[in-house]
C-alpha cells in the first residue's frame, strides 16, 4: 500500500486529501502545516512515505525549500507539488519534485500521478 | 513621499491583497471541486445530483479562470511580449477544446477547425494557450443552449504591419448584449454592471491578446443579436522554436 504524508497550511485541504486518499486505498502516514514541521517529521520518522504531497505557501518555511531540505535526506524521495501559484513550478521541479499540479486540480490527476509514482519503485 | 510614489506603492499593496484572495479563493474551489468529485464517483448518485454537481463543478472551473485571469493579467503587464517563447497554435486549440469539454460536462459541444493547420506557432507561450480557453469558454457562456457548435476558421493577417494568425470563432447562438452592436470590446466598459460581469472573459481577451502584441473584438454576425456571434482573436506570429 502507497504511503503518503501530506504537507499543506490548510486544514480542510489536508483533511480533503486525506479523505480521498484513504478512500482509494493510501496510507497516510503523516501531516504537516508548515516546511519545517514537514522536514522534522520526514527526518524523525522511521517509516519514510513513498511519496509526498507537498504545497508551496505555507508559513515557516515553503514548499520549495522543503523539497530542497527533504531531498538532502534522501534524494529518491518523490515529491508531487501542488500549488495555487503556477509560476511557482519551474522552482519546484528545479528544487526535485517530480511533478506539479496547479491548484485546482481534479482528485483524479493525481490519483493518476501517485500511481504512475509508486509503479516506478 | 511624493504623490506618484504612494500611487506605486498602493498599488503594490492591492496586488499583494489581491494575490492573497486570489490563493485563497483557489483554495477553496479545490476543496469544493475535490468533494464534487467524491459525490460525481459515489455509485449511490441519483441522476439529477450528479447533474446538479456537474453543474456546480462548471462554475467552480469557471471561477478558477476569472482568478487565474486576474493573476495573468497583473503578471502580463509586466512583461515583453517579445520575450514569451512561442506557441503552436494546433496543439493548443486542441488542448483547449478538450479542456472547454471538461469545463462544461453538462453540455454537448462540437467545434470544427478549418484549415487545421500544423506547425503553426504564436507568440504567447502558455498565455496564448489560457487565452484561447478562457475565450472558448467566454463564448460557451454566451450560448444558453445545451448543444454547443463553434467553427473556428484560421488564416494569416497583417495586423499594424505584424503578420498574425487570425482566429475566428463563430457560434450561431451567443448573444452579445444589443448595446455592442457596431461597438468594439471596449464598449463593455459602457455597460451596466451585471452586462459587463458576464462579458468579462471578452474583455480579459481583449487585454490579453494587446499585451501578447496581436487584438481581439467580438461582433454580431447578423442585424440582431438573435442570428449569433463572430470572435476574433489575432495573435503575432513567430518562428518555429
Amino acid at each position: 500500500m502507497t504511503s503518503v504524508l501530506i504537507v499543506d497550511d490548510e486544514l480542510f485541504i489536508v483533511e480533503l486529501y486525506r479523505d480521498i486518499l484513504q478512500l482509494r486505498g493510501y496510507r497516510v502516514v503523516g501531516t504537516a502545516f508548515d516546511g519545517e514541521e514537514a522536514l522534522r517529521k520526514y527526518g524523525n520518522s522511521v517509516d519514510k512515505p513513498d511519496v509526498i504531497i507537498m504545497d508551496h505557501r505555507m508559513p515557516v518555511m515553503n514548499g520549495v525549500d522543503a523539497t530542497k531540505e527533504i531531498l538532502k535526506l534522501n534524494p529518491h524521495q518523490k515529491v508531487i507539488f501542488v500549488s495555487a501559484d503556477v509560476l511557482v513550478e519551474k522552482e519546484a521541479r528545479d528544487a526535485g519534485a517530480i511533478e506539479f499540479l496547479p491548484k485546482p486540480f481534479r482528485m483524479d490527476d493525481l490519483i493518476e500521478k501517485m500511481e504512475r509514482l509508486s509503479s516506478m519503485k | 513621499m511624493t504623490e506618484r510614489q504612494i500611487d506605486i506603492e498602493q498599488q503594490k499593496q492591492l496586488e499583494f491583497y489581491m494575490d492573497m484572495l486570489g490563493h485563497d479563493i483557489l483554495n477553496n474551489n479545490q476543496a469544493v471541486l475535490g468533494y464534487l468529485e467524491l459525490i460525481l464517483s459515489n455509485t449511490e448518485t441519483d441522476k439529477a445530483a450528479r447533474k446538479y454537481a456537474e453543474k456546480a463543478v462548471s462554475h467552480i472551473r469557471t471561477s478558477t479562470i476569472l482568478i487565474e485571469n486576474i493573476k495573468r493579467l497583473m503578471a502580463a503587464r509586466e512583461v515583453d511580449p517579445n520575450s514569451f517563447k512561442p506557441a503552436e497554435l494546433m496543439a493548443a486549440i486542441l488542448r483547449s477544446e478538450g479542456e472547454l469539454r471538461r469545463h462544461f460536462p453538462d453540455k454537448k459541444i462540437s467545434l470544427t477547425i478549418s484549415p487545421r493547420i500544423d506547425g503553426a506557432y504564436v507568440i504567447g507561450n502558455s498565455i496564448a494557450e489560457n487565452l484561447i480557453l478562457n475565450l472558448l469558454v467566454s463564448i460557451v457562456r454566451l450560448d444558453k443552449n445545451e448543444e454547443i457548435e463553434l467553427a473556428l476558421k484560421l488564416k494569416e493577417v497583417d495586423h499594424g504591419g505584424k503578420m498574425c494568425w487570425s482566429m475566428t470563432v463563430e457560434d450561431l447562438n451567443a448573444r452579445l448584449p444589443p448595446a455592442m452592436k457596431g461597438a468594439s470590446i471596449d464598449a463593455i466598459y459602457q455597460q451596466d454592471g451585471s452586462t459587463a460581469v458576464k462579458m468579462a472573459g471578452l474583455l480579459f481577451a481583449k487585454m490579453m491578446a494587446v499585451s501578447l502584441g496581436g487584438d481581439f473584438d467580438a461582433h454580431q454576425l447578423g442585424e440582431t443579436e438573435d442570428e449569433g456571434s463572430a470572435f476574433v482573436l489575432v495573435l503575432r506570429k513567430a518562428g518555429k522554436p
